[in-house]
């Protein structure tokens, strides 16, 4: 299958010779529609030295159809769900912008390019964006505190599971208003996973 | 072809010719009595493609027009091979590059990029007397003869002047090398400007040389196909002729069939990344600040089929092309008979012949638009032929021409939707949402609500069907300036998982009734099109409109007592009773999941109020998350009213993570004056499957049962309040006038204390005058 032969070359290519602050490895070996990222934070970059864990997949029909990532670890960025879902918007990943000749390498320069560069214009977290572009240095403190808080140490790749129902509003209102105060996410769930630097689970 | 040894080692000749037989394998022997006859073809490959120029007769008179539109033409070729490499402008089968000049007719244009000139064919004779006595014999010809005389002469007469030159000794290899590097820079014949200019009658030969010539290179080198990323012999790739990118067929028949199968057709384009972007650029750069025009992105049907794609699929591609592009033009019109619906002839849109599509210019069309903003109304205008079936009708009554003078007739009478017809319209009431510039339903498989449409490309928000400004597309889900929201507010990923029968949920999209809490932007006021005329032109009408009228033809001009509102275009009785009794339906599913007990007031809308029994908690009466509701997926069948063709189903609220759906409600009733159920219970059974269709156009909505929900008999009244409501004449009607006198009408096990409604007669007071926004002050709204 051509899909099957292509996502193999481009996997040989990213492991053999990997682009920098990328490294990729496969959940498991039978399946090669699944790779695990991890995006070292370029130096440059507010949120080095951080380690970020992505969930890269890829269609059946890839490469006509993009792949879809999200992000494992959370991160205060404005084109990053801040959330348990880490969705990421890039326009290369939209399906009527992709073309089958993009290659994974470069969505995987780009993503690690947002980092750099975020785009407040085409945000998903509003207010972050209002943040990164009224209040710079806030915005760092913040995302610092995120890297601190969740993209140190070991780069856990377990995905969000389907957003937790509702039973009271409290967790639920800090995901939905995108309004989370690390001091105050660091709080809550300082009780059930202090010291673990891998992403707390969701509340139960 | 003859061979011959030359083993006579004392003979000079035998001793030249042996050796160049060696160094030219590809030496031919014309004469096979003479073995030093020699022939060879020496090609003429410029080191950098000339422009060759055919002069024509009628050149005298250079249009200075037409001169400027040909330097833009040479430039673009330069830029062609500048990316592409061999293969490009003039390919295959001739291509745009060539066709382009034939038709433009006027001689000036008649130039060509040419990489790859007809080879000189060199005939050398070395005579008995040769070397010594006599230079060889040398006739030069070009199939065809583009060379003149007297170039032909002077390369001929190199000959035996490099022979006097050596001294009278061997001259072949040192000739034919000559010739050689004369072929470089196309003898001399190219002039400081880069053109070469060839008698116009060899035109034809000249440039299927090349393409030959192009197309036998491009064959034998090897490219990595940018898609599936091996690499593959030029034979099996092709050449994107706009652009220059090389995929293999294989990747490219692929991608093309199954996108044209799915009718994806912004997608026939070239599969590199960036490459629209690219060219653009480069466009721009080479004309200067001149009116950026986008390069075309599209692929021409007679490059699929060099691809080559099959013909059926190139067949349909057109069709839909040309289907996509009638369907985007509000403007076009379709022949109304049923088994037709051909479009009718229009200037603008040419139906396309064949497998060609009639490209048109755009900057054309733009000018006609805004020319033709206050263009005078004339009668013969209504006239449409059928370009399908050449049926003249009148654009207005769609019945046969009557002729300018006639006065449209009134339309026939309706007929019945089929049961299938009838689903069809329910399920993309249901699951899709209509563009809000073509109306083209769109269904979301996943993602976020971040829409474009497949046929116009508008950005626009699946929830409510608003417009999205394409600059910044997520702020209608976030915070506008000021601080504004809309009812989409941080909705962004509902229904990520997609929208339809099997994801299980649903929401009362665009296309539907009101969404629970949409809000201002949302389709809350769709669903009251009916009755409020300054609600936005109904996105919710659109699509089914359309559909309506093409199933039944149904184009009433309504001069009845519907137009004394103003409202939205008459869909005659049976519409607005449909959207009565959507809406009523919509007011009975929010009574769903909910239990007996305890009332409380919500504002459900910019100008509904739902006022709820039985709710366990207290406080305000919001569902839990803001704007996650648990409304019941209410389904079945709401109160037909009179006559009406189909009932609205209804569609679950969902919540944004909140799956608790509601379970067994039944019953609605409001303020509004349509229930006649003045104080008795409107049926609300715990078990009320059964959705008798209520002649009285009663708002007895049952609601289809949840799984998790809380279920409960549950009232739900939604006041829709003031001046913008209509009242249904059917009902007794409230007197808004007079809000003092506003009568609540509630399901039974329902009390509203005194303070409450008291409330709900200042909403009613303020609403009247505009200003219901003071209530709410500390709201969403």
């Amino acid at each position: 299958m051509a899909s099957t032969k292509r996502i193999a070359k481009e996997f040989a290519d990213c492991t053999t010779a990997p682009p920098p602050g990328i490294s990729i490895t496969l959940p498991s070996d039978a399946d090669l529609h699944t790779w695990h990222v991890t995006v070292t934070a370029p130096p440059n970059s507010v949120y080095a030295p951080g380690r970020f864990g992505l969930i890269l997949k890829l269609p059946t029909d890839y490469p006509f159809k993009p792949p879809t990532i999200n992000f494992t670890t959370r991160i205060y960025h404005p084109n990053i769900t801040n959330d348990s879902l880490g969705n990421i918007c890039l326009g290369l990943l939209k399906s009527e912008n992709w073309k089958p000749a993009s290659k994974i390498i470069s969505v995987l320069e780009a993503v690690r390019n947002i980092l750099v560069e975020p785009m407040p214009d085409d945000a998903l977290e509003q207010r972050i964006a209002d943040e990164y572009r009224r209040d710079r240095p806030e915005f760092e403190k913040n995302a610092r505190a995120y890297v601190e808080r969740y993209a140190k140490g070991s780069v856990n790749f377990v995905q969000a599971p389907p957003p937790p129902e509702k039973k009271d509003g409290a967790p639920a209102g800090a995901t939905t208003t995108g309004a989370v105060n690390p001091g105050r996410a660091a709080g809550r769930q300082g009780g059930a996973s202090s010291g673990s630097a891998s992403r707390p689970a969701p509340p139960a | 072809m003859a061979s011959f040894n030359y083993d006579d080692s004392d003979s000079p000749r035998d001793t030249e010719l042996s050796s160049l037989v060696a160094i030219y394998p590809e030496i031919q022997h014309p004469r096979s009595d003479d073995p030093y006859a020699i022939a060879i073809d020496i090609p003429v490959n410029p080191s950098k493609p000339v422009l060759v120029y055919f002069p024509a007769a009628a050149d005298s008179n250079p249009d200075p027009r037409a001169q400027g539109t040909l330097q833009q033409n040479g430039a673009s070729h330069v830029n062609g091979s500048a990316s592409g490499g061999p293969l490009n402008g003039t390919d295959r089968v001739g291509g745009a590059g060539s066709a382009e000049g034939a038709g433009a007719g006027a001689g000036a244009l008649d130039r060509h990029e040419v990489a790859h000139l007809p080879p000189v064919h060199l005939e050398i004779i070395f005579g008995p007397d040769y070397p010594a006595e006599k230079p060889p014999v040398i006739t030069i010809s070009a199939d065809p003869p583009w060379l003149s005389k007297d170039t032909i002469k002077r390369l001929e007469d190199d000959g035996p002047r490099l022979w006097e030159e050596m001294g009278r000794d061997m001259v072949g290899f040192t000739y034919i090398d000559h010739i050689q590097q004369a072929a470089e820079n196309v003898f001399e014949l190219v002039d400081e400007k880069g053109t070469l200019e060839v008698d116009p009658q060899h035109r034809i030969a000249i440039m299927d040389y090349d393409i030959r010539a192009r197309r036998a290179a491009f064959e034998k080198e090897t490219f990595n196909c940018m898609v599936c990323l091996d690499p593959k012999k030029g034979s099996v790739c092709h050449k994107m002729i706009d652009c220059g990118h090389v995929f293999c067929v294989e990747c490219l028949q692929d991608y093309y069939n199954n996108a044209i199968k799915e009718g994806d057709l912004a997608s026939v384009r070239c599969l590199a990344p960036n490459c629209t972007k690219e060219r653009e650029q480069a466009a721009v750069s080479s004309s200067g600040n001149k009116k950026r025009k986008k390069p075309k992105t599209y692929i021409s049907p007679s490059e699929l089929l060099q691809i080559p794609l099959d013909p059926e699929t190139v067949k349909r591609y057109v069709t839909l092309k040309y289907k996509t592009e009638l369907e985007s033009d509000k403007n076009t019109i379709y022949c109304p008979r049923q088994w037709c619906n051909g479009a009718a002839r229009s200037k603008k849109h040419k139906k396309p012949q064949g497998l060609e599509l009639n490209e048109h210019d755009e900057d054309e069309e733009e000018e006609e638009e805004t020319s033709g903003v206050s263009k005078p109304y004339n009668a013969t205008d209504l006239l449409a032929i059928c370009e399908d079936c050449n049926f003249a009708f009148c654009s207005r009554c769609h019945q046969s021409w009557h002729g300018e003078f006639v006065r449209c007739q009134a339309p026939r009478k309706n007929e019945e939707l089929t049961a299938e017809e009838i689903a069809s319209l329910e399920y993309m009431k249901l699951h899709t949402t209509p563009c809000p510039t073509c109306a083209a339903p769109a269904q979301k498989t996943h993602g976020c609500n971040h829409m474009i449409c497949y046929r116009c490309q508008t950005h626009f928000c699946y929830l409510c069907s608003a417009w999205l400004d394409p600059g910044n597309p997520y702020q209608h889900f976030n915070e506008m300036p000021g601080g504004r929201i809309t009812g989409c507010y941080q909705r962004l990923w509902e229904l990520e998982q997609g929208d339809g029968d099997d994801v299980g949920l649903g929401f009362e999209g665009g296309a539907g009734a009101a969404p629970p809490g949409a809000g201002r932007a949302g389709p809350a006021a769709a669903a009251a099109a009916a009755d409020a005329p300054e609600a936005p032109p109904g996105f919710e009408g659109l699509p089914e409109q359309r559909l309506m009228e093409l199933l039944m033809a149904d184009m009433g001009e309504s001069d009845d007592e519907e137009d004394d509102f103003g409202g939205p275009p008459p869909f005659g009785d049976r519409e607005l009773d449909r959207q009565l009794a959507q809406r009523i339906e919509a007011e009975a599913q929010n009574g769903a999941g909910r239990g007996v007990g305890e009332v409380a007031i919500a504002r459900e809308g910019p100008l509904v109020l739902r006022i709820d029994g039985g709710r366990g908690g207290g406080g305000r009466n919001q569902p839990a998350a803001g704007r996650g509701r648990g409304g019941g997926a209410a389904g079945g069948a709401a109160a037909a009213a009179p006559n009406g063709p189909a009932a609205g189903g209804g569609r679950g609220g969902r919540g944004r993570g909140d799956n608790a759906r509601g379970g067994q409600g039944a019953g609605g009733a409001n303020i509004r004056g349509q229930h006649q159920n003045r104080g008795g219970a409107p049926n609300n059974r715990h078990n009320n499957r059964n959705n008798h269709p209520n002649h009285n156009g009663v708002g007895a909505g049952a609601a289809r049962g949840g799984r998790n929900g809380g279920g409960g008999v549950g009232g739900a009244v939604r006041g829709n309040v003031g001046g913008r409501a209509r009242p249904n004449p059917n009902g007794p009607r409230m007197d808004f006038d007079n809000p003092d006198n506003v009568q609540v009408n509630v399901p039974d096990g329902i009390r509203l204390d005194p303070q409450q409604e008291a409330w709900i007669r200042q909403f009613v007071h303020l609403a009247l005058e505009d200003q219901e926004d003071l209530l709410f002050d500390d709201d969403d709204w």
